[in-house]
């Protein structure tokens, strides 16, 4: 990255305009910035000292009261542990569905175009319109699935897919995952393209099988692009809203409830805005481990 | 004979994987009465657009149509237009702070809504804008404009720096350079970028959920679910209609537009 307007040269008032200039450009989304993220990230950690009564939006200062009750109570940790759950299975079926996904898809298939385009779709696809889909085929009574599954002899009954433990929680697992391994798909698809073909020949002139070309040439290769997959998909998968609130809405009772489901329901079902910013502050406060290590993992490629 | 078995298996985990979309187009195109048949039918008996007729004219779905393409176009146009020109900037220019900046970027895309949402949420009451198209749009700068602006960086970064150089000798101004030499390189970027953001805003419901509710300023994402949860018994026909109705930009995107997209895929831009 070299631009001429830098270098050592600071005096230079040409440069020192060329600065200015690029100042200007950078400030109105500085100034965006400062009002949608930063003002209320400062904001969010301000009102989790707060007692809100969220209809009226007044409220007193109560200290670390809020984290206090958090963490004595059994609500936070339950809910730590299901978003602990839900990140760990979607994301491992993701990852698994994905990779072979991709290496199916990178073999010479007929209408590869259209396969690809088949594949991708859940991704770009509204999380409204996936839930919708997937609640009518979950129907316990006319959804496709319960037919299908006894049809075939794999269920004696219909099964409530949605309704009951541990079915909820598979559920919005095996949804998350059809949902968002085209991501995993997309990015090994690309890093695949990249592998040198000499690779696989030497390998097979060394009498390598098929599994053994995938073990030791094929992961290696994409042993980078996965961890920068896996982190990014587990902070997202960690912070996911909109499915399984749609979903389950956190049930039964509270057996899918995942954090920012928490927060969303101690803001607007329970009216205690300031207790739903300290669980929100706390869930980042857990997100920020991965959060750091995915931009190091960043930093560490620009600098390459 | 190996070709054809892998061919055959390849095609019906691609079919298995759509089956769900399939299934969403043919119940939309079902009869009510053929939809509770016991077993199910797998091809309708009779097609009917029925349901595609109800939706338009009967149910507020044209509202929440024209909210979604008002707040996606104004998301769109406002994101990608400042993200230029801050992509420009923090590729080409030098001051102190920069490298900061970008990082600070990348930080904020991953930084979860949940967080932002309550403070957002008494900005705009206390803004007076609660309730309206507006605060949807200044929300949702507040995901999208990270994302435009990180993409558009790694865009940029692959044009080379000689174009710019050799219009500066020629004597333009570094303004003159941008609009004439850069901006029309970094086009195709552009365009993936805004069709990203596009599809995002579009697809977006937490802060719909939160912001809105009245129905004048509801988009497609929580006006179709008030839809399903206000209906006494669920009509998954209707329902199914408008799951493929708001997929149709999409799908418009997907096909015509496919070789930006995957542009976009090369830049590593995708985002959950």
């Amino acid at each position: 990255m070299t631009s001429k307007a830098g270098g050592p040269a600071r005096g230079n008032p040409l440069d020192r305009r060329d600065a200015m200039l690029g100042v200007m450009l950078i400030a109105p989304c500085v100034l965006i910035f400062c009002a949608v993220i930063v003002y209320p990230l400062v904001s969010a950690v301000y009102l989790s000292l707060f007692n809100i009564f969220t209809p009226t939006l007044q409220g007193n200062f109560v200290g670390f009261k809020n984290y206090a009750e958090l963490f004595a109570g059994e609500e936070f940790w339950r809910s730590l542990f299901n978003t602990l759950v839900w990140t760990v299975c979607t994301l491992f079926l993701q990852v698994v569905l994905g990779v072979a996904a991709a290496l199916m898809l990178h073999q010479a298939i007929v209408f590869r175009a259209l396969a690809r385009s088949l594949i991708l779709f859940p991704y770009f696809v509204s999380t409204v319109v996936a839930v919708l889909v997937w609640r009518w085929l979950f129907n316990d009574l006319y959804g496709i699935l319960n037919h299908l599954m006894i049809w075939s002899g794999l269920l004696q009954m219909p099964l409530d897919w949605l309704g009951s433990m541990p079915n909820a929680m598979v559920s919005i697992v095996l949804v998350g995952a059809w949902k968002y391994f085209p991501f995993v798909v997309i990015a090994i698809l690309a890093r695949l393209q990249t592998i040198p073909d000499q690779l696989y020949e030497a390998a097979t002139i060394d009498g390598a099988g098929a599994w053994a070309r995938f073990t030791d040439v094929t992961l290696p290769q994409l042993k980078d692009v996965l961890m920068v997959v896996v982190l990014l998909r587990a902070i997202w998968d960690f912070k996911e809203f909109d499915l399984i609130y749609l979903m389950t809405g956190g049930g039964p009772l509270i057996a899918t409830q995942t954090l920012p489901l928490m927060v969303y329901k101690e803001a607007f079902g329970l009216d205690a805005m300031g207790r739903a910013t300290a669980v929100a502050v706390a869930m980042m406060s857990v997100m920020l481990v991965f959060m750091v290590l995915y931009l190091r993992r960043m930093g560490k490629e620009e600098a390459r | 004979m190996k070709r054809i078995a892998f061919n055959l298996m390849a095609w019906t985990i691609v079919l298995v994987t759509a089956f769900p979309l399939i299934w969403m187009v043919i119940t939309s195109v079902k009869p009510q009465f053929e939809l509770f048949r016991i077993p199910p039918t797998f091809w309708p008996e009779e097609i009917t657009f029925e349901h595609y007729r109800r939706l338009l004219w009967e149910t507020p779905f044209l509202t929440f149509m024209r909210n979604s393409l008002i707040l996606s176009f104004s998301t769109t146009v406002l994101v990608v237009g400042v993200a230029t020109l801050g992509a420009h900037s923090l590729v080409r220019f030098r001051y102190p702070g920069r490298e900061r900046l970008a990082q600070l970027v990348l930080f904020t895309y991953l930084l979860p809504s949940v967080v932002l949402i309550l403070p957002l949420y008494l900005m705009m009451v206390w803004l007076g804008v609660a309730n309206s198209l507006l605060s949807l749009v200044i929300a949702y700068t507040s995901f999208a404009l990270p994302y435009a602006l990180w993409l558009l960086r790694s865009f940029m970064q692959g044009i080379p720096d000689d174009l710019e150089s050799a219009a500066l000798v020629d004597g333009a101004t570094r303004m003159e350079a941008f609009f004439d030499v850069i901006l029309p390189q970094a086009l195709p970027g552009i365009i993936s970028t805004s069709l990203f953001t596009f599809i995002l805003s579009w697809n977006e419901y937490l802060y719909a959920l939160v912001l809105v509710n009245t129905d004048s300023a509801r988009p497609l994402t929580t006006g179709v679910m008030s839809m399903l949860v206000s209906s006494f018994n669920i009509e998954w026909s209707l329902l199914m209609a408008a799951s493929v109705m708001m997929s149709v930009p999409l799908i418009i995107i997907f096909a015509v537009l496919q070789k930006y997209l995957t542009r976009g895929f090369g830049a590593g831009g995708v985002k959950g």
